[in-house]
């Protein structure tokens, strides 16, 4: 008799009731194929779980632990200009309880942070993802490698720099919105200036409890993003062969697109 | 047992949960703030919802359930802004010309990554989490039938990337 490949699969995951189990296993002794494709079942099954079972002992972020226990928790993150924020330094920031994550009108009362004065808190005087040159803040190590070389649609969802958009700004530079991974997270915008990249926003979440936690731009940060880079655009953002053409000039603008975007 | 017992219990039970809530949620948010935010939420409206959960129910699924429809309302929202952070789905990607000398060897979570996405979701419920086939398929919304075919493609295609790999077994 003849076993379907996902009744087998099912046999591995302990589905079949007992008559089916056992007409399965009375097909094994006569076929050790059958065998084989069951031990490939369980051998993937235990692989996949294996790799995912580390993730089961990380920390709980306290806010998460808050939420299980049903105290509403204040949670927001921020998005900031560079300038605003150097200008705003000093300047706390009013943090909404319980915002929502889509209304425009509270991220907006958001905003502004010394996001400036949490980066270097972040890495303490400098990150090794960025350094400062004169007043400017420029991606080093691997976010300008990443920057200069990564294809958005080729990259490796495990690599700690993202890369989002690639676009050509009204500014004739070339823009690319970049994400971090890992405990302290920003996002942010880089913006091609000479040879270098010129980290024109980061994102920052709340500070809790003394301590900048960065995060990644997701929910109501993109929107964020989404209108800043909506005002710097030139056209529509760059599809995989224009990053890569972008990035074989070194993501330096050709005379034509510079025409193009002039007013 | 009286309301405020249970509701004790329940919490408790779903502190213990939120480690494989983050974990669910990681598959399809792909970044973790995204999950823990989606997690976030999902808690949150579970617990205004919890008359509407039947005590008969697996708490874990219903949960996960929860986190799915939260990020699906999320997406919806976001419509074309995900575009910005999110970096395109890599299934779409397999066969493109990748650059050279990144042949690295495929690990789970990165095959994982390039299963097209109801497939993954499937592998996700059934052999990270271990749901049985049947609260699985009610945690995506589709008949048991649907479930296993998905469950049987995304294994078959998690096998052949790990074997071309260097999968030596």
């Amino acid at each position: 008799m003849t076993i379907s490949n996902e009744t087998l699969m099912a046999y591995a995951d302990g589905e079949l009731d007992a008559a089916a189990r056992e007409a399965v296993e009375s097909a094994m002794r006569e076929d050790p194929q059958i065998e084989k494709c069951l031990s490939q079942h369980r051998a993937l099954r235990e692989r996949v779980q294996a790799a995912y079972s580390a993730e089961l002992s990380e920390g709980i972020p306290q806010r998460l632990l808050t939420a299980a226990k049903g105290v509403a928790s204040p949670r927001e993150s921020k998005v900031v200009n560079l300038q605003d924020a150097r200008a705003a330094i000093g300047r706390t920031a009013p943090r909404p309880l319980r915002p929502q994550w889509r209304t425009a009108a509270t991220i907006a009362a958001s905003v502004i942070v010394g996001v400036g004065l949490g980066f270097f808190m972040w890495g303490r005087t400098e990150s090794p993802l960025m350094r400062t040159a004169d007043g400017a803040l420029v991606a080093r190590g691997q976010l300008a490698r990443v920057l200069s070389y990564q294809l958005a649609a080729e990259q490796s969802p495990s690599s700690a720099v993202q890369i989002g958009l690639s676009f050509l700004a009204k500014s004739g530079e070339y823009c690319r919105t970049f994400a971090l991974s890992g405990a302290v997270s920003p996002s942010g915008l880089a913006c091609r200036h000479g040879t270098e990249w010129q980290v024109q926003a980061l994102t920052q979440a709340p500070d809790t409890g003394g301590h900048s936690e960065y995060r990644t731009a997701g929910s109501a940060m993109s929107a964020i993003f989404l209108k800043s880079i909506e005002g710097l655009i030139a056209g529509e953002p760059l599809d995989q062969a224009g990053e890569k053409a972008a990035r074989q000039r070194g993501w330096l603008s050709t005379d034509h697109e510079l025409q193009r975007i002039a007013p | 047992m009286n309301t405020s017992e249970t509701s004790q219990i329940v919490h408790e039970q779903i502190v213990t949960l939120l480690p494989r809530l983050r974990r669910y949620a990681r598959n399809f948010t792909r970044n973790r703030h995204d999950a823990d935010d989606v997690v976030q939420i999902a808690v949150e409206r579970a617990l205004t919802r919890l008359d509407q959960w039947r005590s008969d129910a697996r708490l874990d699924s219903w949960l996960f359930k929860i986190v799915r429809n939260v990020w699906i309302d999320e997406l919806r929202s976001r419509g074309r802004r995900n575009k910005i952070f999110l970096a395109a789905e890599a299934g779409d990607n397999i066969g493109s010309d990748s650059m050279a000398g990144e042949a690295d060897l495929l690990s789970v979570q990165s095959a994982m990554a390039r299963l097209p996405g109801d497939q993954r979701e499937a592998v996700s419920l059934v052999l990270v989490e271990g749901l049985p086939y049947k609260e699985a398929a009610e945690v995506l919304d589709v008949p048991i039938g649907t479930l296993t075919s998905r469950l049987a493609r995304g294994r078959e295609a998690l096998q052949a990337m790990l074997e071309t790999e260097g999968d030596t077994r």
